[in-house]
């Protein structure tokens, strides 16, 4: 049997989730054995392969238009979509703002900053991508795993790789919880 | 008894027990939320949910009464599919992220009921609308956004404190928590009793102190009591790294069952005190750093002298926040070693030396543990400021007014617990003796007491003229408590100012004229150790300027200005003190002492309850505890010490019976 293929990518986040990805040390050699890893925001393919991967990871919550594609694209190319991290699993950190609408987020960000100078303006090029609601990884596309987390610790990101790595779906429960 | 089936189990239970508790009698789990043991079932969270044979729809099991031959399921799918459910609506409800939230890991309970359902996300997000945040007490802060309306807080501000602060206003998604009628809660009639805090499941209501300081995983905790009254609650002092994080009740209790007053609470974290650090000696007219060897080697100098002096000799006071063992020794050392000219304590409230004297006399106890107030439907309460002082009694009383029993409260105005009464009896002049008086001549008044000689109109007539106080009210009390099951009668140190012992023998006889058995009698009695300083007879007068020097055993306690003032003119004063205050700046030598947390210690609480302090700090470096202190005094002055402070104690009758724990 080939080994599963699997790709991750980033979207609204801090990377932490990813850094956390790496505190699984060595392990990682033990998992390369089992898995072809494959397009990685910190590996040189940054695109999920267009003929598709066994398993998507995604880290970081649905934040503006870029990161819906984002998000659309690695479900249309993975069988197994995981939702990795606090901000992909619920909207995380970057859904504070939901409480007070991405308006006010931007003003505060590039207006109203103490180190801001009174030129402060929201930038509004049409290349940039629209800010949205801030949303769940599963408000938008379907989602397989849940991995709550900020970030989900090395032991449990290890768990459900090697868990998925070898055909089976993780089941989260007991110490394996934290959503922070 | 009650037989039932859960989960396939014979469950035997008393009638009225409610399947939540039979489960766990059982030892059957099932998660909940709204419900505590402390407080009445509420069936608001519809966590607890299970399947009854029979029933059409799931039951809450928290409200739900056991009846003969019930089938009760607790873990079918369609039971874990309603709890998840039921987590589900609560999470979607407000902002309960626990990304932004302190009360994590462990410590909220609505994060372990979702781990405990293996919820690894929930399926429909909030709607996004943001609550206010109320900061505007000084002890703590509530974040209505994490509100899962369980109406803990307000059950437990009702249910157990009598407080009636808290309430909701609205319906259903609309219902929001308010203090009073929608006051900030630093504004409303909150009395700072913290029970809603201890008792929030969730980040909601959360103590601005400990605060992002340390969650459950990361705390110790040290079982002890209060000191900062007599009433003696039993506390969890929580800790960490050596530093004070917090202070809780403990459900489990046998005394407060988990209240605390403001002043046990929160008063000793707040507290805005500098910390003694090493020991003073005044040279050339100021007070200049020193050793501990240097320090008490002025203070032998000066005393030893006057060893055996009872003529301008040396006093020695004492806290009576200290523990027994500290003020046996004192007692030890000074009085029956040193023969000093006076040994006493610096308590103000006389309630323990009046209640001592009295017990001496009747050569037994006289008094009843603090449990009568908890179920009683008429409760008269004497010169006592429950409101102020000894707060968690006056709950016990305040919260059972709701069900019907009475509060007849006699003060001055400046008792703020004479608001909460149903009878106020506000005297405006005359003495405890006159009113007791004139409540006895009511009684027999009302042909419910009989007393010898005694013209019972002609004595109501004339003892209302002397305490200011109407007929209508004394005649109302009087009923009131010849008509009562569970009468109790609370005297306290506005009753027996003055030495009042003529007013506390005319109490004892009036509680035996009331119903059959007459009424149970409780004292409130002064400082945390009050009574075991009476106990060892540390209650004498004190003139100052009968003395040639003193040495104060002051502790942690704050110095009154009456006492600062009183030792200005003795030649040489001495004081053992955790805290600079004028009176240290005053003296020649200072002592640095440990405070409460840091010294362990027995403590006799005003019902005879002998409990324990518990060491929870390690005291700063050269920094000594009393006994240790008086130790090494001991050793200079050639006193022998046994430190047998157990049957110091108990060598005397006391007013109440002595207990453990």
């Amino acid at each position: 049997m080939a080994k599963p293929k699997v790709a991750s990518d980033w979207l609204s986040g801090c990377a932490g989730c990813h850094m956390s990805l790496l505190d699984i040390d060595e392990r990682i050699i033990a998992l390369t054995e089992l898995i072809d890893l494959r397009a990685t925001p910190i590996t040189d393919l940054k695109e999920p392969d267009k003929d598709g991967v066994d398993v998507g990871i995604l880290e970081g919550c649905i934040n503006n238009t870029y990161n819906e594609e984002v998000a659309k694209r690695m479900r249309e190319r993975c069988k197994i979509l995981v939702a990795l991290g606090d901000c992909a699993v619920f909207g995380g950190v970057p859904a504070m703002r939901n409480f007070s609408g991405a308006g006010e987020a931007l003003k505060r960000a590039y207006i109203e900053t103490e180190s801001t100078d009174s030129e402060g303006k929201v930038p509004s090029d049409p290349e940039l991508c629209k800010p949205t609601r801030v949303k769940a990884i599963s408000e938008v596309v379907h989602v397989d795993v849940f991995v709550p987390g900020c970030p989900p610790s090395a032991d449990v990101i290890f768990y459900v790789l090697s868990e998925l790595a070898q055909g089976r779906m993780p089941e989260l429960k007991g110490n394996m919880l934290d959503w922070h | 008894m009650v037989k039932l089936n859960i989960d396939g189990k014979t469950v035997k239970v008393l009638e009225g027990t409610t399947v939540l508790k039979a489960a766990e009698q059982a030892g059957i789990y099932i998660p909940t939320l709204c419900a505590h043991p402390q407080l009445t079932p509420y069936g608001g969270c519809r966590l607890c949910m299970v399947e009854v044979e029979g029933a059409g729809t799931l039951q809450p099991s928290c409200t739900l009464p056991v009846t003969e031959g019930m089938q009760i399921k607790t873990n079918t799918k369609k039971i874990l599919d309603a709890r998840k459910f039921v987590l589900t609506l609560i999470f979607s409800e407000r902002n309960h992220f626990c990304m932004y939230c302190q009360v994590t890991d462990g410590d909220c309970e609505l994060q372990n009921a979702a781990y405990d359902e293996s919820m690894t996300h929930w399926p429909l997000q909030p709607n996004w609308q943001p609550y206010e945040v109320d900061a505007s007490h000084k002890f703590f802060v509530l974040d209505h956004n994490r509100c899962i309306l369980c109406r803990r807080c307000v059950r437990a501000c009702n249910e157990l404190v009598g407080n009636f602060t808290l309430g909701f206003k609205e319906r259903g998604a609309n219902s929001f928590l308010v203090a009073d009628y929608g006051v900030p809660l630093g504004e409303s009639t909150c009395i700072s009793c913290g029970t809603c805090v201890q008792i929030c499941p969730t980040g909601a209501l959360i103590d601005r102190q400990s605060a992002y300081q340390g969650k459950e995983i990361e705390v110790d905790h040290h079982l002890s009591v209060c000191v900062d009254c007599s009433i003696g609650c039993q506390r969890d002092v929580l800790t960490r790294d050596n530093r004070l994080i917090r202070i809780e009740g403990d459900w489990d209790t046998s005394l407060n069952h988990g209240l605390l007053c403001e002043k046990g609470r929160f008063e000793p974290l707040a507290k805005e005190c500098n910390r003694i650090l090493t020991p003073l000696v005044r040279k050339d007219g100021s007070l200049k750093a020193a050793t501990w060897d240097e320090a008490i080697s002025a203070i032998i100098e000066k005393i030893k002298p006057l060893t055996g002096k009872k003529e301008k000799g040396l006093a020695v006071l004492a806290s009576s926040r200290l523990s027994t063992e500290s003020l046996a020794l004192i007692d030890e050392v000074f009085n029956q070693g040193f023969e000093a000219a006076i040994v006493t304590s610096i308590e103000e409230d006389q309630t323990s030396s009046v209640a001592a004297e009295i017990a001496k006399e009747l050569g037994k106890p006289f008094e009843s543990k603090l449990d009568v107030l908890k179920d009683t439907d008429v409760a008269l309460v004497l010169g006592a400021d429950l409101a102020t002082d000894h707060q968690v009694a006056g709950f016990f009383l305040k919260r059972q007014q709701a069900s019907g029993t009475k509060l007849i409260v006699a003060g001055t105005k400046e008792n703020r617990f004479i608001d909460k009464a149903n009878l106020k009896l506000q005297q405006t002049k005359g003495t405890s003796l006159d009113l007791i008086e004139s409540l006895t001549a009511a009684l027999v008044e009302l042909r419910k007491a009989k007393v010898e000689d005694l013209k019972a109109a002609d004595a109501l007539y004339s003892s209302s003229e002397k305490t200011g106080l109407a007929i209508d009210s004394l005649l109302k009390t009087a009923e009131y408590l010849s008509s009562a099951k569970k009468p109790v009668i609370v005297y306290g140190k506005g009753f027996v100012s003055n030495n009042n012992k003529v007013a506390l023998k005319a109490l004892l006889e009036f509680a035996a004229l009331i119903g059959k058995n007459g009424a149970p009698l409780v004292g409130v009695k002064g400082q945390a150790n009050s009574m075991a300083a009476a106990q060892l007879m540390l209650v004498k007068p004190f003139k100052a300027d009968s003395v040639q020097a003193v040495y104060l055993a002051l502790g942690d306690e704050i110095p009154t200005k009456k006492l600062t003032k009183d030792l200005e003119n003795v030649p040489f004063v001495a004081v053992h003190a955790a805290y600079s205050s004028q009176l240290t700046a005053n003296a020649d030598v200072v002592l640095p002492a440990a405070i409460w947390a840091e010294e362990e210690g027995h403590y006799l609480n005003s019902d005879g309850r002998l409990q324990k302090n518990v060491k929870a700090l390690e005291a700063p470096e050269n920094v000594l505890d009393t006994v240790t202190t008086l130790q090494k005094i001991a050793e200079l002055l050639n006193v022998k010490t046994k430190g047998d402070w157990k049957s110091q104690l108990l060598a005397r009758v006391s007013s109440v019976e002595i207990t453990q724990g």
